[in-house]
Formats: C-alpha cells, sequence, structure tokens
C-alpha cells in the first residue's frame, strides 16, 4: 500500500478531505489497487451502516416525544419545594441557585426544618435524621450516609434509599444520585463526608403511566449531573473499585 | 421560551430518534431517551445560544441522558421487539432486511464509545467537526477512535458473514 494511511482514506471516503488532500488521494488509487479497494470498503461500510437506521426517519415519532407534551410533563411535575424553604424562613433562591447557595440556606436551617419542608418522612421513628450541617454544607447522615458508602447502584434496593448513578466529577471527586422517599439529591464525597449540593423533591411516577418513560430524576438534579460529571458515569465494575477505595480519589 | 425552539426541536426528533436507536439496545430505550432529551432541552433552554447548531447541542443531550438516565435500567436481553422481527419485510427485500439486523447486532457489541462515533457520523452523518464537539472531544480524538470503532465493527460483520457460510 502506498503512504496515505488509514485515517486519511477513512475522512476521503467521509467527505472530510479539502481538494488538494482529494487530489492526492486519487491518485494514489488510481495507482494502488489496493488503496481504491480500501476506500470502497470504508465506503461501503458507511453505506451499510447508514442504510440500517434510515428507516427510522420514516417511522412516526410517538407523540410523547413532541415538546409540547415535554413542556406539559415540565410543568405537571412538582417544583423544587424551595418556596417551602422560603416560608422557614429562609432567603429566597434565585431562580437557578447554586450549591454555594443551598449550603448557606442549609446553614440557616435546622436539619429537621429542611428534611421536613422537602416532605421527607422520618425514617422509621428511628433517630436517625438523613441530612446534617457539616460547616456551611449540607452532608448526608445516618442511613443515607452509610447507603452512599456502601451500597452499588445495581444492589436490590433496600431500606428508604435508592441509588442512582455515580460518576467522577469535573475536580475529581465522586457524585452519587439518590433518592429518598419522594426527595432526590446528590451526594458528593468531600473530606470524608457526603456533600449535598442539590436536594429536590422527586417526580411521582403517577399520571396514569404515561410518566413511566420520563425522567425519575427531577431536572434540577439532572442539570447538577451534567454540569459536574467528567466523561461517563461508572460502569458497576468501577463503581466497586471506587467504593472499596472509600471513595477516596484516585 | 420561544414556540420557535420547540418547533426546530420537533423537526429534530426523527434524526434524534435514529441516532438514538443507535446507540442504544432497544427501541423503547430510545425513545425514552429523547423524551428525556426533549424535556431537559425545554428546562434549559436558555443555555442554547442562538446562531449555534441545534443539532449538535442536542445530540450531546441526547448522549447525556442515555449516560446518566437510561443506561443503568436499559434493556439489553431483548434487542429487537418481536413486532419488529418481521417489519419492513414487505418492503424491503430479504436481503437488507438482514443486513439491516446484522448492523443493529454489531452495533451492539461495540464499546459505548465507539457506538456514539459511529452514531454521530455514519449514521447521522455530522461532519467530524461537530461530532468532536458533541462527545466533547478534540478532533485527533474524534478521527482516531473512528477510525477504531470502524474497525471493530468491520470485524463483527465479517465473522458473522464467515460464521453464516
Amino acid at each position: 500500500m502506498s503512504s496515505i494511511d488509514d485515517e486519511t482514506l477513512m475522512a476521503y471516503a467521509d467527505g472530510e478531505l479539502d481538494a488538494e488532500q482529494c487530489a492526492h488521494v486519487e491518485q494514489a488509487m488510481r495507482a494502488d489497487p489496493q488503496v481504491a479497494a480500501a476506500v470502497e470498503r470504508q465506503r461501503a461500510l458507511r453505506a451499510d451502516v447508514f442504510a440500517a437506521f434510515a428507516g427510522v426517519l420514516d417511522e412516526p415519532v410517538p407523540a410523547r416525544l413532541q415538546p409540547a407534551a415535554a413542556r406539559e410533563e415540565a410543568a405537571a411535575q412538582p417544583r423544587v419545594r424551595v418556596d417551602l424553604l422560603a416560608q422557614a424562613g429562609a432567603t429566597p433562591l434565585p431562580p437557578r441557585w447554586h450549591w454555594r447557595q443551598w449550603g448557606a440556606i442549609a446553614a440557616s436551617l435546622a436539619a429537621g426544618v429542611l428534611a421536613g419542608a422537602l416532605g421527607w418522612q422520618q425514617i422509621n421513628g428511628g433517630d436517625a435524621t438523613p441530612f446534617g450541617r457539616q460547616g456551611d454544607a449540607l452532608v448526608a447522615r445516618g442511613e443515607l450516609a452509610d447507603a452512599l458508602s456502601q451500597r452499588l447502584s445495581a444492589d436490590a434496593a433496600q431500606g428508604t434509599v435508592r441509588l442512582g448513578v455515580s460518576f467522577q466529577a469535573r475536580d475529581g471527586a465522586y457524585c452519587r444520585s439518590f433518592k429518598l422517599g419522594s426527595t432526590a439529591g446528590l451526594a458528593c464525597r468531600d473530606a470524608g463526608a457526603w456533600r449535598i449540593p442539590v436536594l429536590a423533591q422527586a417526580g411521582e411516577a403517577a399520571r396514569g403511566g404515561y410518566r413511566q418513560a420520563g425522567s425519575e430524576m427531577p431536572a434540577t438534579v439532572l442539570d447538577a449531573i451534567d454540569e459536574r460529571i467528567a466523561g461517563a458515569s461508572l460502569d458497576a465494575a468501577a463503581e466497586r473499585a471506587a467504593r472499596d477505595r472509600g471513595w477516596q480519589r484516585p | 421560551m420561544s414556540a420557535d425552539l420547540e418547533n426546530d426541536i420537533a423537526a429534530l426528533l426523527p434524526r434524534l430518534r435514529r441516532f438514538a436507536r443507535s446507540i442504544t439496545f432497544h427501541r423503547e430505550d430510545a425513545d425514552d431517551v429523547v423524551q428525556i432529551a426533549v424535556e431537559r432541552a425545554l428546562t434549559r433552554a436558555e443555555q442554547w445560544q442562538t446562531g449555534t447548531r441545534l443539532d449538535s447541542w442536542m445530540f450531546r443531550i441526547v448522549k447525556n441522558a442515555w449516560i446518566d438516565e437510561v443506561r443503568s435500567r436499559a434493556r439489553r436481553d431483548q434487542l429487537f421487539a418481536p413486532e419488529e422481527e418481521g417489519e419492513h419485510v414487505g418492503d424491503d427485500t430479504a436481503a437488507a432486511h438482514q443486513q439491516r439486523m446484522a448492523v443493529e447486532k454489531a452495533m451492539s457489541l461495540l464499546s459505548e464509545d465507539h457506538r456514539m462515533v459511529i452514531g454521530l457520523v455514519l449514521v447521522d452523518g455530522l461532519p467530524y467537526k461537530e461530532a468532536a464537539e458533541v462527545l466533547d472531544i478534540p478532533m485527533g480524538t474524534l478521527t482516531s477512535r473512528l477510525a477504531r470503532a470502524r474497525e471493530a465493527l468491520q470485524e463483527l460483520l465479517s465473522d458473522r458473514a464467515r460464521n453464516k457460510r
């Protein structure tokens, strides 16, 4: 084969080269049948893959995917209960609030008020409150902290805590999403504690099952994940490894 | 938020569904991913900058919806819904149908990174530059990843062809 590398041939087949580069590849194709065959393989693969999924474009789009449906859905979803926090004496929150602001609010509230405001019910009369204060941050305590530290997302549901995804944040810290009753949140490991930058009222899986396919986590929590996540979420093996390291940054 | 944006997103739905179909393993999961992505896009419409490509922005949200929400509960056991097995055979030749199933099957065996890059460049036809932006990777990484993904896919498809003979 000639000196043209595979990536250049691929880029040629994908129409990514400029005129001069194209001329160079075409010259090589004329001179060397192997080069021509390599380009043909790339084109054929592209055509096959394209054809395999092309039919999707002709399928009718289910109504539930239409933006108008999504908008109604979003309107029907309970908003974050920050209004209740405000009633409890905290400073009103700006529309797009940040965890630092959360921290300040958490600091101004007893954990019990916060848990109550979010509609969270005390676990079976136990005295282990799930949230506490550490400095200006809201942190996980009791069963919630134990679940975050020990359980894997794939483990069978147990108790009241449900774990969502685990991932590494851009700053290297491990974070996990969770649900506790009707409260959902994100917890990030920091200095031996699970700090909770975001806590929100989770959407109920109601409305005649229509909802089931949609988002279980409130948009606030999903936004918080998107803002932080570095790369992809952890798969089962990576999550186990992180847990076994005590969620220390690698 | 403008009705224009909603209309523009609605117009993208067929492409978003096709991309989602190429990165998930099940058509219902693919539609779930798109539904979640549309909801997320509308709740953060202010993050989209007019003048930038809406398709790239939406593809990124679809990708994220898959990664941080649907993947963990995704259906893997049933790659094709039963009704799909016999679908399109009427207006599709049997050979084209087989080929389509073979590609879908091979795609499902690729790594996540490879499925994403194939889904963006070969299935949707996005230029390399836009695909790199969707995936948040440099161009060089995109091209080398795409080359490896193609090799892997070619390998899977030719293995299958050999086994059939």
